[in-house]
């Protein structure tokens, strides 16, 4: 099970072994300049349990009129944001496929690259200031951290389809467009849209967070009624957003499955 | 009407860009209506032979006129209209298989339609009627609406040769049509494309693996070694030592489609 | 071409011809009206508006013009959080991967003891995925107070959410050949496990380990934003008094630290396959 490296000693530890003792002394290190000490870990139980039971009953009460118009707003947010990305990342996608754009390729994936290594939330910070607090900032920033995304995992999907029928499609006379249009897109299209659905079941996630920096959406209210220390509001809020998640994460799993068939 | 069929080789050169020579020297003229068979080991030139034809495979040298006009060498408008007239049938079939039988003839209307109709999928009655036609004269009419994934080997490469009809074309270059099929199919296939070049008078390139299946169906046979011309005569006068020429070596039972034709 | 009259095989051309099938119109437009009604919504709910984008374009230039160059002598005061910010991540990660694997193995329909076992752990999994890690971090906030313990406790969480659910299916297609053996050999359901199971899922355990280590640093920066320690917490303090120099200063610098520790990562990885 375990292999011996070429420049292991022959003091008899094994790869797997040396692994682990370089983790544990690591994570010891690490431990012990944050304060994680065994007594505070021993405190830990008492801690959670203690708040967990000020969770209790949650005021749903407050969960309508509060929370639930937050939550749709969330879900807005990551709708546009996802939208947003879907269109410009169809033919961004396309352009950058090394099989069918060669040279234009490399430069779609250097700005999708770029993109990509925003988390939503950095660019939210930047955006806020811009087009003003709430929730256009969020679906903006949610945007283009998605496309970056989606036209990587596109051009992924182009790439990696049957060039054959592209080129009968030429045979035959037809343009480069006719050909995009009669054998790349059909073979595509029910991955990326896949892709599209399972980035608006991310962007849900992320949505609910903007609000912390002011991007609208639940994560604000729930930020304001853990500092105030309403849990019970807070409960509310939790129950409602992992009800929500579940629920679109169920129908986009169904309506991803149904696409791939 | 006629002349638009021939084709003529003139010194044509095919030099890849990795150093790698497709076609050597080639010089040969193909005649309208002309059946003709090319045979040859695996990397012979034979599919380079046929991709010249119609502008997938750039010459390096020479040139080819097909129906006395010369084959563009870049590619554009021009290309696309020699295409137009040139139907291509492969090996894989390449079709598209998410949509249907119909749109996938319908593709082969492309270049006598305006741009956005063929975008759009909007066909004029004429095309449709065209394309039904080719489905019918393969045989296929009534899987019209399928999805083309759904259907058989044989079946697939049937709505490749109904695209290829559907151009109205006046050549047809099939490259190793039947060598993903079995040999039923393969038997009904090649019945097909001759049926067809003597019906419709369709000058016919196809290139063969199997030596039983080029002597049995075509009229006039290629012979390529090393992207040369090494024979070039009729299918009944193929000798053993032709063979020879042809492929470095004598035949055995992997040359021969039915086994029992093994000499 | 006489050959070719021996088979009698004709083609029936007088066959009727298939007319199209009509076409599902309803769930067609159905789809169509549903995306176009969601987006309107959704639009007109953010407020969305390409006039109010252009208006505040100029805006926007100014900012990032404010923003640049970024104030390097700020840096100092980023290193002590920097590194708070890797130990965050280290903690979640090892914590999180040891308590992820009797989660996964759990929730591996191949391994599990029992159904309900597998079910509530399923369930339990997905839970735990769908709050997103700020909402962790939020809440250990509240219960252990802010600071760096409770950033490590929702990374753990995260963690456990992020390597469970990828190596139970890695689990799930393991060849059952070798387990079975052991258990025939008379071996308990721990040492199938030991032996039998987990050794073939080990390098795909190594890999999700890196890549949830990646994702740990880079999501301990935003961490600190609700007080659960680390750079997000000096991000935040210099964020909402506008010192935006300073914000992409630290942008900067939790981007170059996330590259090299993704370039290592990948190193890692490729040695494995």
């Amino acid at each position: 099970m375990t292999t011996r490296a070429a420049w292991a000693p022959a003091s008899g530890m094994g790869w797997g072994t040396r692994v682990t003792l370089f983790v544990a002394i690591l994570f010891l290190l690490c431990a012990w300049a944050i304060d994680l000490t065994p007594a505070a870990l021993a405190d830990l139980p008492s801690q959670m349990v203690t708040v967990l039971s000020f969770f209790y009953p949650a005021d749903m009460a407050y969960g309508a009129t509060r929370v639930w118009p937050a939550l749709l707003e969330s879900i807005q947010i990551a709708w546009m944001g996802t939208i947003i990305a879907a269109v410009l990342s169809l033919p961004l996608a396309l352009l950058g496929a090394r099989t069918l754009f060669p040279r234009i390729a490399r430069l779609v994936k250097l700005i999708s690259a770029t993109a990509r290594a925003f988390p939503e939330i950095l660019l939210a910070i930047y955006f806020v200031p811009i087009v003003g607090l709430g929730a256009f900032a969020g679906a903006l920033a949610i945007g283009i951290s998605s496309v970056g995304m989606l036209t990587k995992l596109g051009s992924e999907v182009v790439e990696s389809i049957d060039m054959g029928p592209v080129e009968a499609v030429q045979a035959a006379g037809g343009s480069r467009l006719l050909a995009l249009r009669y054998a790349v897109i059909p073979q595509v299209l029910p991955e990326i849209i896949a892709h599209w659905l399972f980035r608006f079941e991310l962007n849900i996630r992320a949505s609910a967070v903007l609000g912390v920096v002011g991007a609208g959406g639940v994560g604000g209210v729930l930020l304001n009624t853990l500092r105030y220390r309403h849990f019970e509001k807070a409960a509310a809020v939790l129950l409602l957003t992992i009800l929500v998640v579940l629920i679109i994460d169920m129908a986009s799993g169904a309506i991803r499955r149904r696409l791939l068939r | 009407m006629k002349d638009q069929a021939a084709i003529r080789f003139q010194g044509a050169r095919v030099v890849y860009p990795n150093g790698a020579v497709g076609l050597a020297r080639v010089d040969l003229d193909i005649q309208p209506g002309e059946f003709v068979v090319v045979v040859g080991s695996s990397g012979a030139g034979k599919s380079t032979l046929l991709r010249s034809v119609n502008g997938l495979t750039p010459l390096t040298a020479g040139s080819i006129t097909v129906g006395g006009q010369p084959v563009p060498k870049k590619e554009g408008a021009e290309l696309r209209r020699l295409r137009a007239g040139v139907g291509m049938i492969f090996q894989d079939f390449r079709i598209t298989r998410r949509l249907s039988v119909m749109t996938n003839v319908l593709v082969g209307r492309v270049a006598h339609v305006p741009g956005w109709r063929a975008m759009l999928n909007l066909w004029p009655a004429g095309d449709r009627e065209i394309a039904f036609r080719a489905l019918e004269r393969v045989g296929i009419a009534d899987k019209a609406w399928v999805r083309a994934g759904d259907l058989s080997g044989g079946q697939q490469q049937r709505v490749g040769i109904a695209r290829a009809l559907a151009q109205e074309p006046a050549i047809i270059l099939a490259d190793e049509p039947v060598a993903s099929l079995d040999p039923v199919t393969t038997h009904q296939i090649m019945r097909d494309l001759v049926r067809i070049n003597q019906e419709l008078g369709i000058t016919t390139v196809v290139n063969l693996h199997f030596l039983d299946l080029a002597r049995r169906y075509g009229q006039r046979i290629i012979g390529l070694k090393d992207g040369e011309l090494v024979y070039d005569g009729s299918a009944d006068s193929v000798t053993q030592e032709d063979f020879k020429n042809i492929y470095g070596r004598d035949p055995d039972a992997g040359d021969m489609l039915d086994e029992s034709a093994a000499s | 071409m006489s050959h070719l009259r021996d088979e009698s095989e004709e083609h029936d051309t007088a066959a009727p011809r298939p007319l199209r099938p009509a076409r599902n119109w309803a769930l067609i437009l159905g789809a169509a009206a549903a995306v176009i009604l969601m987006t309107w919504w959704s639009a007109r709910g953010i407020g969305f508006s390409l006039v109010e984008l252009a208006c505040n374009l100029p805006g926007g230039r100014r900012l990032l013009v404010e923003s640049w160059p970024p104030d390097w002598g700020f840096f100092p005061r980023l290193l002590a959080p920097l590194l708070e910010t890797l130990q965050i991540a280290v903690i979640g990660t090892v914590i999180g991967g040891l308590l992820a694997i009797p989660i996964a193995v759990l929730a591996a329909r191949n391994l599990t003891p029992g159904v309900l076992v597998w079910f509530v752990d399923r369930n339990f999994m997905n839970v735990l995925r769908t709050l997103p890690d700020l909402f962790w971090a939020m809440l250990f906030a509240a219960a252990v107070g802010f600071g760096p313990i409770a950033g490590a406790l929702a990374l753990t969480v995260f963690t456990v959410a992020v390597i469970s659910k990828l190596w139970s299916e890695s689990l799930e297609a393991i060849d059952m050949a070798v387990p079975e053996a052991v258990r025939a050999a008379g071996g308990s359901w721990l040492a199938m496990l030991q032996f039998g199971a987990i050794p073939q899922a080990l390098p795909h355990y190594v890999s999700y380990t890196l890549y949830a280590f990646e994702l740990n640093v880079r999501a301990s920066m935003i961490l600190g934003l609700v007080g659960a320690g680390g750079i997000g917490m000096v991000l935040e303090t210099q964020r909402s008094t506008f010192e935006y120099p300073r914000v992409t200063l630290i942008v900067l610098s939790v981007l170059v630290l996330v590259l090299i520790i993704e370039q290592i990562s990948e190193s890692i990885r490729r040695r494995l396959t």
